[in-house]
């Protein structure tokens, strides 16, 4: 749907954004995790279509929307420019009507909320009675109806943050673009806020793209992860990631650990949580060695080396079939993967501590 | 200081009397500082928009230009339009020179950087977020402008107000182009020039309290114009 290729952004003479590809497909949810100043909100920014990369195409359906401003001399960004063959370019005022942002820290525009959510509508030219219709029910489903008639001094930071949600859904966008939605938000609203964006998403196929810091959000509700680090797509962080269902007692165990049921294995993870669940294992809490070792790890899985990645000098990601398919990544040292002369094919045992594995 | 209580009491004595002459400058004096204030906020106002969300080549000079444009004397703009407007200069044959025409240009071109720059200033102060979160919504460029200007208002309802308190104090230029012509382009502030170097203090104080009371009219108004306080 959204999609930005070969995109560098210069911001000041520092590279604050290197993507050779960014595909966000039709009626996903894709979430973007990262530390602050990762890239995270420059990268909604490219795709909400209100910043224009350096370097590099944003494209929305496969056709062209904006050009890099450096890559065409000064005629850039114009579609007409566009080498022959290849789909017409998009203007950018009918592009940008399809995809809206939210931005971290929202801000509303001066005037009632009712005011606010309908700003989308009038920009549109949508008459007022159609417009109350649209603007009640997503204020309902947002919880806000109780606030239309506030202004924007009146509301919390978190009611602040509905509003601008409501404001954006409101005009029905095809592509919904968040930046930390739920900051200023209580666990309660966080998870309302989340069953409203995934009921927008079955009814009509709303493509979402979210940053977030908070892993848990975006490993539970999100069905693809992208780990941003210093402007580029880094590899580690979403991997081992398993959707598990915990058992309700640990009966006959020490109390907080759980054998988890994943595939044919079973992974000790101690958590006291109970039902439908992510697993993650950090790539750098395994230990890989060759022969098996007694040790406080209560995960200790012999299996196969599949893969071995250098995707950074000194970084070496090792990943190992540990039975019935289910494979683990584990990220080791240059020097510890030439001393165990780690290739594929070769027999590994994984072992890692039941307090390493993170329960969402 | 017998001169100061004599002054006010002879021009309180002017305002009540209703003066045809009094009232004829006073009238002149708004019409101009009026027209002057429109033509330069209306010019200057989208200028300051564009020089300050606009990236193109040369920005920071134009900046620098309509700042030190701030600075520039008014006998020095009355100077040069003198130039441009007399018979013998470029514009002669418009035949604006000692006309109000010409003090409304004087004044536009000396309103007009106080316009453009402070208005840049305003809406550089309105948070990005407004433009983006206008734009997203589906806003095109006039409407989001527009959706900006609402942020800003009340620092653009200061630059009208510095742009009209400009134009309404103005006297270097107007001397020069208007004449300070009796009954034609004789203006507030020329006419207390006048009388003050002809010794008639209490004329030039009435005409002097008349100028104060025709810019508080005109804050009162456009305070009343900004409406409500609140966000």
């Amino acid at each position: 749907m959204l999609e930005l290729r070969g995109v560098r952004h210069v911001y000041e003479g520092r590279v604050v954004l290197d993507l050779a590809q960014f595909a966000v497909p039709r009626g996903s949810l894709i979430a973007i995790v990262g530390h602050n100043g990762s890239g995270k909100s420059t990268l909604l920014r490219l795709l909400a279509l209100l910043e224009r990369p350096t370097a590099g195409e944003v494209l929305l359906d496969g056709r062209v929307v904006w050009a890099g401003s450096a890559s065409k001399g000064f005629l850039a960004g114009r579609p007409k420019g566009l080498p022959i063959g290849r789909p017409k370019g998009l203007p950018i005022g009918r592009a940008r009507r399809r995809v809206t942002l939210v931005e971290q820290r929202p801000m509303l525009f001066r005037g009632t909320v009712r005011d606010n959510l309908g700003y989308g509508l009038r920009a549109r030219g949508i008459r007022r009675t159609e417009m109350s219709r649209f603007m009640e029910t997503v204020a309902e489903r947002l919880g806000v109806t109780p606030l239309l008639e506030r202004r924007r001094h009146e509301l919390s930071d978190g009611e602040v943050q509905r509003v601008a949600v409501a404001r954006a859904l409101v005009v029905r966008p095809d592509v919904l673009l968040l930046d930390e939605p739920v900051s200023s938000a209580d666990r309660a609203a966080a998870q309302a806020l989340y069953r409203v964006l995934e009921a927008e998403r079955r009814e009509r196929g709303l493509t979402i793209c979210l940053a977030s810091h908070q892993l848990e959000d975006a490993y539970r509700w999100a069905d693809d992860i992208r780990a941003l680090a210093e402007g580029r797509l880094s590899p580690v962080t979403p991997e081992n990631l398993f959707r598990v269902e915990l058992p309700a007692a640990a009966t006959a165990k020490p109390a907080g650990t759980k054998h988890v049921k994943v595939g044919p294995i079973e992974i000790a993870v101690m958590t006291d949580k109970i039902g439908p669940a992510i697993l993650a294992v950090p790539p750098t809490d395994i230990f890989v060695s060759t022969v098996p070792a007694r040790s406080s790890a209560r995960n200790v899985f012999p299996g196969r080396v599949t893969r071995v990645a250098r995707p950074r000098p000194g970084e070496v990601h090792v990943a190992a079939d540990v039975g019935g398919g289910v494979e683990l990544i584990a990220v080791v040292t240059e020097e510890a993967a030439r001393e165990l002369a780690l290739v594929p094919g070769l027999p590994v045992v994984y072992a890692f501590k039941a307090s390493a594995v993170r329960v969402f | 200081m017998d001169f100061l209580a004599d002054g006010f009491r002879r021009a309180l004595a002017l305002l009540l009397s209703a003066d045809a002459e009094v009232y004829g400058i006073a009238f002149l004096s708004f019409k101009v500082a009026v027209v002057a204030t429109v033509i330069a906020c209306g010019i200057g106002i989208p200028l300051g928009f564009v020089l300050a969300t606009r990236a193109f080549w040369g920005r920071r000079v134009a900046l620098t230009v309509v700042n030190t444009a701030l600075a520039f004397p008014t006998v020095v703009v009355g100077l040069l339009l003198y130039g441009l407007l007399s018979r013998r200069g470029p514009l002669g044959g418009v035949g604006w020179l000692y006309t109000w025409q010409a003090i409304v240009v004087g004044d536009v071109l000396l309103a007009l950087p106080i316009a453009a720059a402070l208005s840049a200033a305003a809406v550089q102060g309105v948070d990005p977020r407004i433009r983006r979160t206008a734009l997203t919504l589906g806003a095109g460029r006039w409407r989001a402008a527009w959706t900006v200007a609402r942020e800003a208002r009340f620092a653009l309802a200061a630059v009208i107000t510095a742009a009209f308190g400009q134009v309404v104090a103005e006297v270097g230029a107007a001397m020069i182009v208007g004449g300070n012509i009796r009954g034609e382009t004789r203006t507030l502030t020329t006419a207390v020039a006048l009388y003050t170097a002809q010794g008639d203090f209490g004329l030039a104080l009435a005409l002097g309290v008349i100028l104060l009371v025709l810019a508080l009219i005109v804050n009162v108004a456009l305070q009343l114009l900004q409406g409500r306080g609140h966000a």
